[in-house]
């Protein structure tokens, strides 16, 4: 059809790389959006505590990492950490290897990148909450512990839902940056196919496709447990 | 024009660039024509083509380039040359943006499927891999299951992956490569046979050494543009002229390259039938 030739498709070693770039890309995306999420949790909480110095650390964790390239981020990871000493001797071996391999340093780095997003996505959905409804939290008792967590964060992360699902969705993309690192995700075995067969444009179109179809069932996802979580009144709930 | 009426021209001009492409292109018409040959050359690859210290393509490759220029054009200076690398020689040259391409491109059967081959002008040992000096390793085999770098896009990664076994960490560029094998991220390096040579000579990596010799023996040829019969017989004849000459042989010499038997008896072929 329109002269596409998938005829590369056929081959078992293709199919395998597909697959395995797939399951990669996944892991990467979900283990590294987990962690960005817990990051802004912690660093929303952090800054909510109003404390002068933790506010200064949480404002600089921020302002590096949301500020730097992700791909600038993976590359320090992978080739200047073990150079500053971040290395360990293996056992077979006895080599002196880097302690953290391609995976991890992406991982970690694409982790901190989306934490340093949802931390600010975070503290904008605290700062919107109304005075009253803390101030009534507190003359009912609650102390500060149960006023961030049945509160304050019940409230606050329906409202920064939207922005969460936007960086998630960045974070998912970003994931094809790990190719240049060597992490065999989907980019990485996409770029090799199109250089074994020269088919650019059809590797291209299927790469794009499963993009899509990955990332849409993300954001269908987030747009449910938006429309699960909505407050009446507010939002989807109107 | 209205939008629909744009639409419409760029769809035609789309259609019409399309249909040309598809005809049998006259490339040496456009050359002449220009008055300039535009071709693709490495410039990260003693010693076919590399920036020296003043800053300036040259190489084997780049000599041979300049010569079918003179040939063509009636001077080696009615020359433009692109630097290309292996990810996109094909593409530039499909996409028109190239005449031709000398650019370390390995004879394969996949390539010939989408361009033409000139004739093949070097025989090119396949990949070798470099490793520490201290290895015990001397066979493909022995790499079964062990992470090797690697280079992304190269035409031998399949073969590595899918025959030898090879765990490979491919990198987009060499100077990640070495750096990694340096870290000891893999232990060893796979890649074409004459740069890893070239590397040796370098001071800081004395202590390493090509630990499993080249499997393979591969021609080198320029790329053309398929069916394109008069361009391809004009390229051709320069370069078994330069072949017959014995430039390619006093090249050799130029970029520190070891003779080899390949060149040395199409030189002689080349000058009988002069």
């Amino acid at each position: 059809m329109f002269g596409l030739d998938y005829s590369w498709l056929a081959d078992p070693a293709y199919q395998n790389w597909l697959v395995t770039g797939v399951i990669n890309t996944l892991e990467l995306a979900a283990l590294s959006s987990s962690v960005a999420i817990f990051i802004g949790m912690l660093g929303a909480l952090g800054l909510s505590l109003r404390v002068f110095w933790l506010d200064a650390l949480i404002e600089f964790f921020v302002e590096v990492f949301r500020n730097t390239p992700p791909l600038l981020q993976m590359l320090f990871a992978y080739f200047t950490l073990s150079t500053l000493g971040l290395k360990t001797t293996d056992p077979v071996t006895g080599l002196e290897v880097p302690l953290l391999s391609a995976f991890a340093c992406a991982c970690i780095s694409l982790s901190l990148f989306g934490g340093a997003l949802a931390i600010e996505a975070f503290r904008s959905g605290l700062e919107t909450m109304p005075k009253a409804i803390t101030e009534a939290g507190r003359s009912l008792g609650y102390s500060r512990w149960a006023r961030f967590w049945r509160i304050e964060v019940p409230i606050a992360s329906r409202v920064c839902l939207p922005s969460l699902t936007n960086i998630l969705t960045n974070l998912f993309k970003t994931t094809s940056q790990a190719s240049v690192i060597t992490v065999p995700e989907l980019m990485y075995y996409a770029g090799q196919i199109y250089n074994d067969t020269f088919r650019t444009l059809e590797v291209m179109i299927l790469i794009l496709i499963i993009y899509v179809v990955l990332v849409s069932i993300l954001s269908y996802g987030m747009s449910r447990l938006e429309a699960y979580l909505t407050l009446p009144g507010y939002g989807k709930g109107q | 024009m209205t939008k629909f009426g744009k639409l419409a021209v760029s769809a035609v001009a789309l259609a019409s660039a399309v249909a040309a492409n598809s005809a049998v292109a006259d490339t040496l018409e456009d050359v002449i024509a220009r008055d300039t040959l535009i071709v693709g050359v490495k410039n990260d690859y003693p010693p076919y083509g590399y920036l020296n210290d003043a800053g300036e393509t040259v190489g084997f490759e780049v000599e041979l380039a300049k010569y079918v220029a003179k040939e063509l054009l009636g001077s080696p200076d009615k020359i433009e040359l692109v630097p290309v690398v292996a990810a996109n020689r094909i593409q530039f040259l499909e996409a028109g943006r190239v005449d031709v391409i000398f650019a370390t491109l390995g004879v394969t059967d996949q390539r010939d499927e989408v361009i033409d081959f000139t004739v093949h002008y070097v025989s090119a040992a396949g990949p070798s891999v470099l490793m520490p000096e201290a290895t015990t390793v001397n066979s493909w085999e022995q790499l079964e299951g062990q992470p090797i770098c690697g280079i992304q896009g190269s035409y031998y990664n399949k073969k590595m992956t899918e025959e030898f076994g090879i765990n490979l960490v491919n990198f987009k560029n060499q100077a990640d490569a070495y750096r990694a094998l340096k870290d000891n991220r893999c232990i060893g390096f796979v890649f074409d046979d004459m740069t890893l040579q070239k590397k040796l000579e370098e001071a800081d990596w004395s202590e390493y050494k090509i630990a499993v010799a080249p499997y393979e023996f591969l021609p080198m040829a320029g790329g053309l543009r398929e069916d394109d019969p008069a361009f391809a017989e004009a390229v051709n004849n320069a370069i078994v002229k330069a072949e017959g000459e014995g430039k390619l042989i006093e090249w050799e010499t130029e970029f520190g390259m070891p003779h080899s038997d390949y060149i040395a008896k199409r030189a002689e072929a080349a000058a009988a039938q002069n």
